[in-house]
């Protein structure tokens, strides 16, 4: 057993305040005592079964969270069995265990007022448990029996299976949910990253198909928890071994990803809904949390899109021309392989084309232009002074940490972020936007009615795509 | 709507003291009241070194007259286009021009309420009207507010407007408390109302975006239009699409004066702060806002309803649906039953409906229990329901009616009002997790008249048994006190 302090934070500051001031001074003349941030302790434990284990107590509320990641997820579904993952987690989540029906788990954990949640992502299966302290002994043994031994009741497996198809059929109720599908269909084409679960998909899953990922993935080494609240730190490690630790560890197995393939050609795809609003999507492959360029990609980003009302996106495109009340970009950082780089909005039909030709231009000068000066610093600054909300909350300092460590981020990720923000330079934003911003490559996904649509994109030479929906 | 736990918790044989800010939050929250009437609640909590900052007003969409729908809303907006020192370049050049912009865009909007308006006169002060934009873009620092706040770390800084309140927040580092006081007594002394043109179409984006593409946003506006006859409630927050493009100016500035007043203000800051020092720091920021004469409460009465309402909307959607019963709101005791309904009915996998309508019959893929619109006069329990999709309309609301039914003559029973009083009692103590969830509930619960109804909560929860909840579902849960809203392709099934 080892106890790190890589991670905490404390401040300590004195709170000064010159109610001499007012109104002469504009307010961010003001001078404020320095903060100073230091990383919260969190406890780190490993298992003689290999369980990483990492707690932080914090007793003011009665209350224990409790989450677990498990390596596995959407990434290893087959192409014809996409969903495997989502259904699983309702599976394991409803299904009860060898020990209790389902009906016995749900009513245990109803009475206790425990809420329970498993999800699964691209790397990942996750486990969220929050219940009362008193609950906490009771609470692990059946965590235990459902990780361990989930019973996959048919009935119940039937009944996620149903939820899901509903899901499906009511896929194209959002616009966004049109978007998002046909955008991460081009980039990622037939890949499980570009790749949403059908009817026929969720149709061919069998109980088989649950136990398999059970099997595959479900073991002490591959298990993580991250525990806050009120809970004492050797009575758990006590509780884990008594309910874990007959749980045989096997060898280690590394399951390989699927290769990315080639993204389609940049395309323009219009989805008719006869709507009042066109929804856009924009994108292209982004980056992964392995690049070298990751800050310097956060930070153009930041100053591209990001930023919320301080990027340009917004400026432009809402608060100068009042074409749309959202419009941000993002480059999701995939935690191994490389994600998307997306431009999200809606905007009025016959303002789509001008939103889409100012976001080009918006990208393109991001390419041609080195960043002013002021509008570095003042990114820098945000991004540096609101670090500190990384920490604010007991639980998300704790799953913070075991996700960064899960996802094999650098050991000093956390102690060097803002320094590596404070390194960069105008140079760096343009030469990341020089090669992670790829005009050449961009989808656009406009959702809404193509009758205005088409018409405004008519004479542009762009290859245009019309999808009718079912 | 948010409720809180106070005293400890006791059941099920076991007993666990409840510590820190749960069992004492009469110690915890301090409240002081400033000379101008200025409401201040402080908590102080050093787990990290942030604070959150929530500035409320008790003014919301409810508080409008059908000539004012949406007012509440776009204010809210103009409050972060500066003042007469930030979002400036210099505002005393800046002044000629906001009045000629100002003047133009009214003209244009009078004259678009007339169908047969000169469109010839209208195309020609669009494009002067453009120009002085142009010209007024020069003067403009954008979004100063947002720029200082970020670049000292703030997080979260935003505003929402409701049908009881407007709220303005942010989560700051803790030495940045100042910076918060300045920016924000500045916006309320000194507010300069730019880019008002230009912010309405923003406006009518947001409607477009929340409503018109959002099936359940469709549904739900035609629910409390429907369910409201009289009674503002009726109002959408944002304003229909006619008021949006009919706002002006003038009616903005009227509507600030009336409303954003020191006695309307509550202030909630929960974190990393010297309660003392924090308190003078209000005062010497805030001290000085204006007291204006009280302001009445919405004499709009609705009229009981008699007899069932129902709307149908035509939308290229799946089908979905939602059901709304007139009851009182708080501190009513029948509001306390509702709530140990709510939680009974659908929240968890062995409540009543889910467990009847999801899993037995599986009639509905997915079902929701909640009141609104709004809590400061009497609300609406609204069920919410998504058919499963070979599963008409007809044949879900004949399997709620059962439920409902089921209510009179299968009574819930004691321990299941125990389990539902547990579940809420501990869901809002994961509400206090966070610095801004704790004053978010503060700031809600003296919007409504005080705080300190959390601390009765628990008790008034306890006060309602088996044969309460019969005689609430009883005399509110009637087919004549019910408005049931329904969206699908085409016309009702």
């Amino acid at each position: 057993m080892r106890k790190i302090s890589v991670f905490a934070l404390a401040a300590v500051f004195v709170f000064v305040h010159s109610a001499i001031a007012l109104s002469s001074q504009r307010p961010d003349q003001l001078t404020f005592p320095p903060l100073v941030l230091t990383f919260p302790d969190i406890s780190e434990h490993q298992t003689a079964n290999g369980m990483n284990l990492y707690v932080r107590p914090d007793d003011e509320l009665p209350l224990v969270d409790l989450t677990v990641m498990i390596r596995g997820g959407s990434i290893y579904d087959p192409p014809e069995k996409t969903g495997l993952a989502q259904l699983f987690s309702q599976a394991l989540e409803t299904g009860g265990s060898l020990s209790y029906s389902p009906e016995q788990l749900e009513q245990e954990l109803d009475l206790m007022a425990a809420e329970l949640a498993v999800s699964s992502s691209s790397y990942a299966y996750q486990i969220d448990l929050s219940i009362h302290q008193r609950d906490l002994d009771r609470a692990v043994e059946i965590l235990a029996d459902l990780l361990r031994r989930p019973r996959f009741d048919d009935r119940r497996v039937e009944l996620a299976r149903q939820r899901l198809i509903e899901s499906v059929h009511r896929q194209n109720d959002r616009p966004a949910s049109i978007a998002g599908r046909y955008l991460a269909q081009a980039v990622n084409p037939g890949h499980p990253l570009g790749l949403e679960p059908d009817i026929e998909t969720l149709e061919s899953l069998t109980h088989d198909d649950l136990v398999m990922v059970h099997e595959r993935f479900f073991h002490p080494q591959r298990l993580w928890w991250g525990v806050s609240g009120a809970v004492d730190e050797e009575q758990f490690l006590t509780l884990l071994s008594h309910y874990f630790g007959d749980w045989d560890s096997q060898a280690k197995v590394d399951y390989e990803f699927p290769a990315l393939p080639e993204s389609v050609i940049a395309t323009t795809y219009v989805v008719d809904r006869k709507l009042s609003q066109t929804t856009l999507m924009m994108g292209h492959r982004g980056i992964s949390k392995d690049n070298p360029d990751l800050h310097a990609v956060r930070l153009a980003n930041y100053i591209l899109g990001g930023g919320g009302f301080n990027s340009r996106l917004m400026r432009e495109i809402r608060s100068n021309r009042g074409l749309a009340y959202s419009i941000y970009s993002q480059f999701q950082p995939g935690r191994y392989l490389p994600e998307l780089f997306n431009i999200v909005g809606e905007t009025r039909n016959d303002g789509a084309l001008e939103v889409v030709r100012l976001v080009r231009h918006l990208i393109d000068e991001m390419i041609a232009t080195p960043v002013s000066a002021e509008e570095l610093e003042s990114a820098k600054r945000s991004l540096i002074n609101s670090f500190i909300f990384a920490f604010e909350n007991t639980h998300s300092v704790v799953t913070q940490k075991m996700r960064l460590l899960f996802y094999s981020y650098p050991a000093d990720y956390l102690e060097t972020y803002q320094e590596r923000i404070e390194a960069l330079t105008a140079e760096d934003v343009q030469r990341v936007a020089r090669r992670y911003l790829q005009p050449d490559n961009l989808h656009v996904v406009l959702v809404g009615d193509s009758d205005i649509l088409l018409d405004d994109l008519e004479n542009k030479s762009a290859d245009v795509v019309i999808i009718e929906l079912d | 709507m948010y409720r809180f736990l106070i005293s400890s918790l006791l059941l099920f044989s076991l007993w666990v003291p409840v510590n820190a800010i749960a069992g004492s939050l009469s110690e915890r929250v301090q409240e002081h009241r400033l000379e101008n009437g200025l409401t201040v609640l402080l908590v102080e909590r050093h787990t990290s070194p942030t604070v959150a900052a929530y500035i409320s007003f008790r003014v919301g969409s409810v508080d409008e007259s059908s000539q004012q729908r949406g007012i509440a809303h776009m204010l809210e907006h103009m409050l972060f286009k500066g003042t007469k020192t930030l979002g400036t370049r210099d505002y005393e050049a800046e002044k000629p021009l906001l009045k000629k912009i100002e003047e133009i865009g009214e003209k244009i909007t009078r004259l678009n309420i007339h169908p047969d308006g000169d469109r010839q006169q209208i195309n020609r002060l669009q494009e002067t009207l453009y120009e002085l934009q142009q010209q007024h873009r020069e003067f403009v620092v954008k979004d100063e507010f947002a720029r200082i706040y970020a670049e000292q770390g703030g997080v979260g800084f935003n505003a929402f407007t409701s049908k009881d309140q407007t709220t303005y927040l942010i989560n700051l580092p803790a030495n940045k408390l100042e910076l918060w006081a300045a920016i924000e007594s500045d916006r309320l002394q000194h507010a300069v109302f730019r880019e008002f043109f230009t912010e309405r179409d923003v406006v009518q984006e947001e409607r477009r975006r929340a409503v018109d593409i959002n099936p359940g946003g469709k549904l739900y506006e035609n629910l409390l239009v429907t369910a409201y006859q009289v009674h503002p409630y009726r109002h959408p927050i944002l304003g229909w699409d006619s008021d949006i493009q009919g706002f002006s100016l003038p009616l903005i500035r009227d509507f600030f004066h009336r409303y954003y007043n020191a006695a309307n203000m509550i202030i909630t800051l929960v974190g990393a702060f010297d309660s003392a020092d924090t308190l003078a720091l209000i005062e010497s920021y805030f001290g000085g806002l204006p007291t204006v004469a009280e302001i009445p409460p919405v004499s709009d009465r609705e009229p009981q309803q008699q007899g069932e309402r129902r709307i149908h909307i035509n939308y290229d959607a799946e089908p979905r649906m939602m059901v709304a019963y007139h009851k009182p709101t708080l501190p009513h005791s029948d509001d306390y039953a509702f709530d140990l309904l709510a939680r009974a009915l659908a929240h968890g996998r062995t409540s009543r409906l889910y467990q009847s309508l999801v899993v037995n019959q599986q009639v509905v893929s997915d079902i929701g229990v909640f009141r609104a619109p709004g809590s400061r006069y009497d609300n609406l329990f609204i069920i919410s329901l998504l058919p499963r999709r070979d599963v008409s309309l007809a044949a879900v609301e004949k399997a709620l009616d059962e439920e409902i039914q089921r209510l009179i003559t299968e009574p819930l029973t004691a321990a299941d009002i125990e389990k539902a009083r547990h579940q809420i009692m501990t869901s809002m103590l994961r509400g206090m997790r966070t610095n801004s969830g704790l004053a978010r509930m503060l700031s809600s619960y003296q919007i409504l008249g005080d705080w300190k109804y959390l601390i009765e909560y628990e008790d008034r929860l306890k006060s309602v048994d088996s044969q309460a909840l019969i005689a609430v579902a009883e005399r509110y849960l009637q087919r004549s006190n019910r408005t049931i809203a329904t969206l699908s392709r085409g016309d009702v099934q």
